[in-house]
């Protein structure tokens, strides 16, 4: 007769996918009852460090376990990919962003460096915020590199230092007196960041293959990236906001990356559409939200005009990434 | 090689185990230190299996419940031989090291807190 302990072990292991929990859920459950005496199993449950130690083991099962079956495999390299591409992104963004902002401030005269700096001193709190909203972002740099040369526990730790930042805006108005006028581009900004950030620790588990780029060397392919984001932002000024530099390198990054896979024929690749039309997805709405806040103010129409044509660009890539990942994934 | 692995194949290296014999096994040898959970314990026959260092040796049916072998092949023996080289070798050093710190001259005589430091503080 089954106990209640084992129903509620049967329980716990229904957080493995199926053909994990086909393969081993028996030889499991006789490992969990072993020395357990039958009379007490009815008042006994599992602890918590079993059931985290289960869910661990779902999720790594889920994300290309040794031997998963090939969705698995295919679900674990798009996440994979999604978190690598991610991570470049917001390393390159915040390269060209800090160069800039660092270049402009130190060569227009002691007025303009002044108010760089007053950005973080003598506010009290609020200018520690601001050190740590400069600073915490370049772990995306630190968390790149380290990704590319396989040390994971230090991109996992950078990764998320670096997305921090990306909570402020939602959670600052609770602690202070900050207001935050533009929720939804804070909420699609801050789903930019944790996503990656998410993606990476749990894709890059210890049985996942190492992150490789597509192409070129991680210095190089993070200084393109950087000098492309930076690009857009010195020559068409009139367009740069938050979302315009990002966009940008996505863009044209996705169509080198769709010109480069033809030349492709190892499976290495799979999954990189569907990653990218992912990220596009997120950077659209973060488009789209940036937009937003000049809802019913009159703005420059090259400004409106370079928003409205980067997101019917960056809505046409998702299509097209859309439709490569289905042929990419479609069952063999 | 993680600790884990390290350990669960020095479980099996006398002889074939199931899963909770192992688990036994390991907490034995590391002294308690090691207490593998049985999701952690999975985790590692999984990689272990497809890395060809073991293998399933028999299954047998007590009680109506799956008991599964597993013993290490060939490729899992010379596998934790080399590790274990590896770990002898540098416990070997470290004691090497800390001998060849004892005799050093003064090695008894390090300075103190009573003593004055390098800029004569007392810090």
């Amino acid at each position: 007769m089954t106990t209640l302990l084992e129903t509620r072990y049967r329980s716990v292991l229904r957080l493995l996918p199926a053909y994990y929990r086909s393969a081993r859920e028996e030889e499991m459950v006789e490992v969990y009852l072993w020395d357990v005496d039958r009379d007490t199993q009815d008042q006994s449950r599992p602890t918590l460090g079993e059931v985290a130690s289960v869910a661990a083991l779902a999720l790594r099962s889920r994300l290309a376990a040794a031997g998963a079956p090939r969705p698995y495999a295919l679900f674990g390299s798009v996440v994979r990919h999604f978190a690598l591409f991610a991570v470049l992104l917001q390393a390159a963004a915040t390269v060209a962003d800090r160069v800039l902002s660092l270049t402009w401030s130190s060569t227009h005269g002691r007025g303009q460096w002044d108010m760089f700096l007053s950005g973080f001193t003598g506010r009290g709190t609020l200018g520690v915020v601001a050190v740590a909203q400069w600073i915490l972002p370049l772990l995306w740099i630190a968390g790149f590199f380290a990704l590319l040369h396989e040390r994971r526990a230090l991109a996992r730790a950078a990764v998320l230092l670096a997305a921090l930042p990306s909570l402020w805006p939602l959670f600052g108005p609770l602690v202070s007196d900050v207001v935050t006028a533009d929720l939804w581009f804070a909420a699609a900004t801050a789903l930019l960041a944790w996503l990656p950030a998410l993606a990476l620790c749990a894709a890059y588990h210890r049985d996942a293959p190492p992150a490789t780029l597509p192409v070129g060397t991680p210095g190089l392919v993070l200084t393109a990236c950087s000098v492309v984001m930076g690009g857009s932002l010195v020559l068409l000024p009139a367009m740069a906001d938050a979302a315009w530099a990002p966009a940008t390198g996505f863009v044209l990054g996705a169509l080198a990356w769709l010109l480069l896979r033809n030349r492709r024929t190892d499976s290495a690749g799979s999954g990189g559409a569907a990653a990218l039309a992912a990220l596009g997805l997120l950077l659209l709405a973060v488009r789209l939200a940036a937009l937003y806040l000049w809802l019913g103010v009159p703005v420059p129409t090259a400004f409106l005009g370079g928003a409205l044509v980067q997101a019917g660009a960056l809505a046409l890539l998702v299509v097209v990434l859309a439709l490569v990942a289905r042929r990419d994934l479609a069952p063999r | 090689m993680t600790q884990a692995a390290f350990f669960v194949l020095t479980a099996l290296a006398d002889q074939p185990r199931h899963g909770y014999g192992i688990l036994r096994e390991v907490e034995d040898l590391s002294d308690g230190t090691v207490q593998l959970r049985v999701g952690t314990l999975y985790g590692v026959l999984d990689r272990l299996t497809a890395d060809g260092l073991i293998v399933l040796d028999r299954e047998e049916v007590h009680e109506g419940r799956l008991r599964r072998y597993y013993r290490l092949t060939g490729e899992g023996t010379a596998a934790l031989d080399a590790e274990a080289e590896r770990m002898a070798a540098g416990a070997s050093a470290a004691k090497q090291r800390i001998a060849e710190g004892r005799r050093a001259p003064g090695a008894a005589t390090r300075p103190t807190t009573d003593n004055p430091g390098l800029a004569g503080g007392l810090a």
